[in-house]
């Protein structure tokens, strides 16, 4: 049992003189889906066998492993995204959808569905769409603004653009991709691969100096 | 009329609504021996099983994004799954509409503690000043009382709730009876140096938590999840602090679950009780008083005084002025964040401290306004450290740095180098923003609705612009760069949506005569002597200090008024 688990049975309770004490409560604890995929006991509830080896190749390229920390599959973010589409028909077509998308549009230059490709032909699918993104999100924050404050017409030449070919592929990917950080950065993994260290019980609150001391090194305040 | 057993009691006082006015009313009533019912429109609060304190996001299979995601959807809980909110800006059932032209957002909690059971307690008195605004500058309308009159009960206030701060002798906020404040994080400490440069003053934070034993209440444990409820009680709230302290005494009998219709009045000039709606029965009960006060939320109250419509008081109850609604205000809110490089890298530490910021800027040009273009002030929160993760902390930084390795290092790397400033500022009430009842629409248990009207004018742009320019040059002096706005979005989103700095105040506001207002200075309603407001209804101004403490503190000087005058037999 790590520290976060043991932290979760602990209740906490006041004593008259208003001192804190700690009591380890009875706790009942049910296996949660990212535990489960560690263990590898996790039913697919939503996705097929072949789109959710999708699922995770995409993981495994959005958050790679490193020398820090392990991929967000390892995290459990395909099992998160198969756990939340099974109980939300919207997400589920979203990722059906794209999923099948993906591979079709794969098929049509590389005749390989997505899994089967090779990874550069992988990653150079995920560029387009990257870019296909980026281009369709400034396209719609410039409408957003013109929509809003039609005074600033006047200072832009803005001209109704049309979407981008690969749009829905890039929307698609927005989709995985947030989900898969999410997961990511929300897990145990994520979460030692940042450093948090709080959301804990302190007795006293301090700021270590070496941590001010680097800081004001590198700031304008070096010389005080 | 369906009765309630109950209610063939009368009772010395009936409160409704159970956030800071009222649990604050709860408290100091039934401490002095008066028999006090509560209602409530939300039900009873848990907080050993309600608040989610201390969890992390893997600890559920959403991680936070709740059932079938609803937060990617916009339908997941307003300040996200950890937080303890109880209510949102949509209720269902409970509408409200906004007029042609306008925004406003109104934010509501239906639950027993209200809003300060989640709120960021940031707590600061008004400044001498703010109760005298028409004589600084002209412009709306001075308070009927002065700061010497609410000074005593700021006192009892603080001392009673726990608030942390320092003595530091700002005219515009003025000191109070503080426990110690918890020492500046590294980023704080950067940003004091900025705020030092550029002659900002810039002092340790103000917020209702404790850091020493209070009244059996633990001191902060530095969970830093202030808006998740806390078990300890240690940052407030008027539920574990003052309602469920005077359910002990034996003489506050809680109404769950009830939602109050109008105040109900005999044909003497009297409130004789109120009528509400039991939603877990959907019948009218009604409970009998001596004494109404309505502390349901400044425009909850302003509902409810304007559907007690009455032959005697045809446009609702203590609207002889006709200013029932009007003067409502919100607090002007613009936020700017930027990365810091000198913080990249730093030997990490944990940065949840109490929760909240530990420094802040309260208004440093309050009498320089000659040089401004805006006539009024405001203070700046401050943002940063290393946050816990949550649903959507990445999504801006992926979208940005697209995927893979890259990405992963970038994220890693500028974790906790970020930096955000919020200005909180007070706007001019103005005739364009008001409330009022909805002629078309009830809400589900056939009460009529609010309809707002709101407007930004010059003076809140302005200020907005200020701040915008405040936080750039802090940012730049920490060293860092702005991240966020470009100049087109500014154009559009260049300050906050009226009402979503959930600061809304005004509609029944106190003043000198019933000609000019809706309640005297003690709250008390000038039509009527037995029914109150002590909400944030009875605010004349909303200066730069979010509006918590001094709601509190209104209502506790308005309590001991009341019971001196029911001993005296005036009420």
């Amino acid at each position: 049992m790590d520290r976060r688990a043991l932290l979760r049975g602990i209740a906490l309770a006041i004593t008259a003189s208003g001192t804190l004490e700690l009591e380890a409560a009875q706790h009942v604890h049910s296996e949660t889906t990212a535990e489960k995929a560690k263990n590898g006991t996790y039913k697919l509830k939503e996705f097929t066998a072949a789109e959710f080896k999708t699922l995770e190749r995409l993981a495994e390229l959005i958050v790679p492993a490193d020398k820090v920390s392990g991929s967000a599959k390892d995290a459990g973010a395909p099992e998160f995204i198969d756990t939340l589409s099974s109980q939300n028909g919207t997400l589920a077509d979203l990722f059906h959808g794209g999923l099948a998308w993906m591979d079709a549009e794969m098929r049509k230059r590389h005749s390989s569905g997505f899994v089967a490709a090779k990874p550069e032909q992988q990653t150079a699918m995920l560029d387009l769409l990257v870019e296909a993104g980026r281009l369709e999100a400034e396209r719609r924050s410039e409408e957003l603004v013109y929509q809003k404050a039609p005074v600033y017409k006047e200072f832009s030449n803005y001209t109704v653009k049309r979407e981008h070919e690969l749009a829905v592929g890039a929307r698609f990917f927005d989709w995985a991709r947030k989900m898969t950080v999410d997961a990511f950065y929300t897990s145990a993994i994520g979460i030692k691969d940042l450093g948090y260290l709080g959301n804990k019980v302190l007795s006293k609150y301090e700021v270590p100096k070496e941590a001010l001391e680097y800081a004001l090194k590198r700031s304008p305040f070096a010389n005080g | 009329m369906q009765q309630n057993p109950r209610s063939q009691e009368v009772y010395d006082v009936v409160v409704v609504g159970s956030g800071a006015g009222g649990g604050t009313a709860v408290h100091v009533l039934t401490a002095k021996g008066l028999k006090v019912a509560l209602l409530e429109a939300g039900p009873m609060l848990n907080p050993y099983t309600e608040f989610l304190e201390h969890k992390m996001p893997y600890e559920y299979d959403h991680r936070g994004a709740e059932e079938g995601g609803k937060a990617y959807f916009g339908k997941g809980k307003p300040f996200g799954f950890f937080s303890t909110t109880s209510g949102g800006w949509q209720l269902d059932g409970e509408p409200y509409t906004v007029g042609e032209g306008s925004q406003f957002q109104w934010f509501r909690s239906r639950i027993i503690g209200g809003r300060t059971n989640h709120y960021g307690r940031m707590s600061f008195r008004f400044a001498e000043y703010d109760f005298r605004p028409y004589d600084k500058d002209g412009l709306g309308t001075n308070w009927p009382i002065s700061y010497q009159d609410i000074s005593p009960y700021y006192d009892k206030a603080e001392e009673f709730i726990g608030v942390c701060g320092s003595i530091e002798n700002v005219p515009s906020c003025p000191d109070g009876k503080f426990h110690p404040a918890p020492a500046p994080r590294v980023h704080e400490v950067l940003v004091k140096k900025a705020c030092d440069k550029l002659n900002i003053t810039c002092i340790p934070n103000r917020r209702a938590v404790i850091h020493k034993p209070t009244n059996g209440r633990a001191p902060c444990h530095y969970c830093g999840q202030c808006g998740r409820g806390c078990q300890t009680a240690s940052a407030y709230s008027s539920s574990q602090v003052q309602v469920f302290p005077a359910m002990k005494t034996g003489r506050l009998q809680v109404f769950d679950m009830a939602m109050a219709r109008e105040v109900l009045t005999d044909n003497n000039g009297k409130a004789t009780g109120v009528l509400y709606i039991d939603k877990r029965t959907r019948t009218e009960k009604t409970i009998r008083a001596k004494a109404v006060v309505l502390a349901a939320s400044a425009c909850e109250s302003t509902r409810i005084l304007l559907n007690s419509k009455t032959k005697e008081f045809p446009n609702g109850l203590a609207n002889g002025s006709g200013l029932l609604g009007r003067y409502l205000m919100d607090t002007v809110g613009f936020g700017l964040s930027g990365y810091v490089p000198a913080l990249e890298g730093m030997p990490q530490y944990n940065t949840d401290g109490n929760g909240g910021a530990h420094l802040f800027m309260p208004w440093w040009l309050w009498d320089k306004h000659q040089k401004l273009d805006f006539p009024r002030g405001y203070h700046i929160e401050i943002g940063g450290g290393y946050s816990v993760p949550g649903i959507g902390s990445y999504h801006g930084a992926a979208a940005r740095l697209g995927y893979g390795a890259d990405m992963k290092t970038k994220i890693r790397e500028g974790y906790g180098a970020s930096i955000g400033f919020a200005g909180r500022g007070e706007m001019i009430p103005n005739i364009h923003s008001y409330c009022e009842l909805d002629p078309n629409v009830v809400d589900k248990w056939g009460i009529p609705v609010l309809r707002f009207h709101f407007k930004w004018t010059d003076y809140e742009w302005k200020q907005a612009r200020h701040m915008e320019k405040t936080f750039n040059e802090i940012i730049t002096a920490m060293g860092g760069r702005v991240s966020g706005l470009s100049a087109a979005q500014r154009e559009s989103n260049g300050i906050s949506v009226p009402g979503s700095i959930i600061h809304e105040v005004g509609g029944a506001r106190m003043g000198t005569s019933m000609k000019n207002s809706v309640l005297n200075g003690y709250c008390q309603a000038h039509e009527m002597r037995n029914l109150f407001v002590m909400d944030g209804g009875s605010f004349v101004s909303n200066p730069d200090k979010n509006p918590t403490l001094t709601i509190n503190a209104l209502a506790w000087r308005a309590c001991d008024y009341l019971a001196e005058e029911m001993k005296k037999g005036n009420v």
